[in-house]
C-alpha cells in the first residue's frame, strides 16, 4: 500500500515539475482527494467542493452528446487553469497551473500516465 | 418558385441582421435562403447586388419590397448561404423571370456567362419587381394566417414597416458621395433603391436630385445605419467570428444570450448545442466565486467526436462546436485576444 502510494507520488511529481503546474491531484468523484502533490496553492474544502461539482456535471454535459463520456475538461480563468481527465470510474486526475504553463505538455503527460495510475488505483 | 431553384452549396445557416448580407457578400454569386417561423424565401444576390427578394408564408408570397420590408421588420434572420455556379446562377435567372425578372436586366450574356452589370441598370431592374401585395396590407393578411393557422403564432408576427418610410430616405445624389469618398455603403444604396421606385418621382426629378447639393438629411443617414443594440454584434465583431469559424477544424460557431441564439455560422441544429453550452455555464457560475483565478476565460469540454468550447464575449458567450484534431493552442490564444478586445472596447 505505502509502495504504491509512494509510486503515485513519483508519478503526480513528473506534472510538478512542468513549469508553472501548482498541483496535480488524484481526486475522487465525490472530492475526496486519493493523492496530490502542490506547490504555491491550498487544497481547502470549498476548493474541493468546487471540484466535485465539475467532475459531476461535465460527466452530466458530456452524456448530453449522445451518451458520450468525456476525455477532458479545460476551464480557464485569466490567472490559473485546470485541467480534469477521468481515470477510470470515479477517479480523475487535476491539473491546475497557471496560466503561462505549456498545456500541450501537461495534456501529453496526462496521456502517457494514465495507464500507470490507472494500475496503483 | 423556391422548390425550382438550383440548391447550391451550402456555405452554412447563420443568423445575422439583413443588412449583413449585403455588406458580406461583394464577392458572392448565389441564392440567401431565408426562413422566418413557418416561412421560407430567397435573395438573390450577385457580387452583393440583390437581384429578387421573395418570401412564402403559407398562401402569401411576398416578392421585391415586400419581402425586403418583412426581412428587415426582424432584428435578425436566419439564412443559409448558398453559392451558386454561373450554370446554376443562370438557370436562377431563367426561373425568377417567370416570376417578373427580365433575363436581360442581369447582365448573361447570349453565351449563358455572367457579366457585371451596370449596378444604376440593375437597380432600376429591381425597382421593377412586381410587388404582389401592398406592403401596407401585410400585417393584416399575416395576422388572418396565423390565427387560422396557430393563435400562439399572432404575437410573434412583427409589424412590417410601410414603404412610405423609405420614400422619404435619402435623394438620389448620394450614391455620388458614397462613391467619390470610395466607402460602401450597402445599406444606404439599398434604400436608394426603394426611393427610386416612387412612381410619381420623374426622371428629370432624378437628374435634378443628383445635381442637387443639398447636403444628406443627417436623420435620414441616421436611420439607414443599423443601430447597435445590446446583444446584437456589429460588423467588425461578426467578420471576427467569421474568421474564428473559418480555421481549421470549427464545424460552428454561435454566439448567444441566455434567451436565444445570435448569430450562428455553421451547419448544426442550434438549439441542443446551446442546452449544454448553458448547462456549462451554469456550471461555471457555481464554481467561479469560489476560485480566486482572475477571470473567466473558456471551459472546453473534450469527448471523443470533438471538443464543445464555451467563451465570453461582450455580454454574451460563444459557443464553439470543433473537431477533435484542432489545435487547442490556437483557439485558446484566439479567445484570449477577443477578450482582451473586448474589454478595452468596453473601457473606451
Amino acid at each position: 500500500m505505502l509502495k504504491r502510494i509512494k509510486m503515485l507520488k513519483q508519478i503526480l511529481n513528473k506534472f510538478l515539475v512542468l513549469s508553472d503546474v501548482q498541483a496535480a491531484i488524484v481526486i475522487q468523484e465525490n472530492g475526496e482527494i486519493i493523492q496530490s502533490i502542490k506547490s504555491g496553492i491550498v487544497i481547502n474544502d470549498g476548493l474541493q467542493a468546487v471540484l466535485s461539482i465539475l467532475m459531476r456535471d461535465s460527466k452530466k454535459t458530456a452524456a448530453q452528446f449522445g451518451n458520450a463520456s468525456f476525455s477532458m475538461v479545460f476551464l480557464e480563468f485569466s490567472d490559473n487553469f485546470l485541467i480534469l481527465g477521468p481515470v477510470m470510474d470515479e477517479f480523475y486526475l487535476l491539473i491546475i497551473a497557471k496560466q503561462t504553463a505549456n498545456i500541450g505538455q501537461i495534456t501529453y503527460e496526462m496521456k502517457k500516465n494514465q495507464a500507470e495510475i490507472m494500475s496503483l488505483l | 418558385m423556391i422548390d425550382k431553384l438550383p440548391d447550391g452549396k451550402s456555405i452554412g445557416w447563420m443568423q445575422a441582421p439583413v443588412q449583413w448580407i449585403f455588406t458580406h457578400t461583394v464577392r458572392f454569386l448565389g441564392i440567401v435562403r431565408v426562413v422566418i417561423l413557418d416561412g421560407e424565401g430567397f435573395i438573390l444576390i450577385r457580387k452583393g447586388l440583390p437581384l429578387m427578394y421573395y418570401f412564402k408564408h403559407g398562401r402569401i408570397e411576398l416578392r421585391g419590397h415586400g419581402a425586403l420590408d418583412y426581412f428587415n421588420s426582424h432584428k435578425t434572420i436566419e439564412f443559409n448561404l448558398c453559392k451558386y455556379t454561373p450554370e446554376e446562377f443562370s438557370r436562377a435567372l431563367e426561373i425568377c423571370e417567370v416570376a417578373g425578372i427580365p433575363q436581360e436586366t442581369v447582365g448573361v450574356t447570349e453565351n449563358g456567362r455572367s457579366v457585371p452589370a451596370r449596378a444604376e441598370g440593375a437597380v432600376k431592374r429591381i425597382d421593377e419587381l412586381p410587388v404582389v401585395q401592398k406592403v401596407e396590407q401585410l400585417p393584416q393578411v399575416l395576422a388572418d394566417k396565423s390565427e387560422t393557422k396557430s393563435e400562439k403564432h399572432s404575437d410573434e408576427l412583427p409589424v412590417i414597416p410601410q414603404v412610405e418610410q423609405h420614400q422619404q430616405v435619402l435623394p438620389k445624389k448620394s450614391e455620388t458621395k458614397s462613391e467619390k469618398h470610395g466607402v460602401e455603403l450597402p445599406v444606404i444604396r439599398h434604400i436608394e433603391q426603394h426611393q427610386r421606385v416612387l412612381p410619381e418621382k420623374s426622371e428629370q426629378e432624378g437628374k435634378n436630385a443628383i445635381a442637387d447639393d443639398s447636403p444628406i438629411p443627417e436623420a435620414d443617414v441616421t436611420a439607414s445605419h443599423p443601430v447597435p443594440q445590446p446583444g446584437i454584434l456589429n460588423e467588425v465583431e461578426i467578420k471576427t467570428i467569421g474568421q474564428i469559424k473559418k480555421l481549421n477544424g470549427i464545424i460552428a460557431i454561435s454566439f448567444f444570450n441566455d434567451d436565444r441564439n445570435i448569430l450562428l455560422m455553421g451547419d448544426v441544429e442550434i438549439e441542443p448545442l446551446l442546452n449544454i453550452a448553458r448547462t456549462m455555464l451554469t456550471t461555471i457560475n457555481t464554481i467561479k466565486p469560489h476560485l480566486d483565478w482572475g477571470f473567466f476565460v473558456h471551459m472546453t469540454l473534450q469527448i471523443p467526436e470533438g471538443n464543445l468550447i464555451i467563451a465570453p464575449y461582450h455580454e454574451n458567450h460563444l459557443c464553439i462546436l470543433t473537431t477533435r484534431t484542432i489545435n487547442i493552442g490556437h483557439i485558446r490564444r484566439i479567445l484570449r485576444d477577443l477578450q482582451q478586445d473586448s474589454d478595452r472596447e468596453m473601457m473606451r
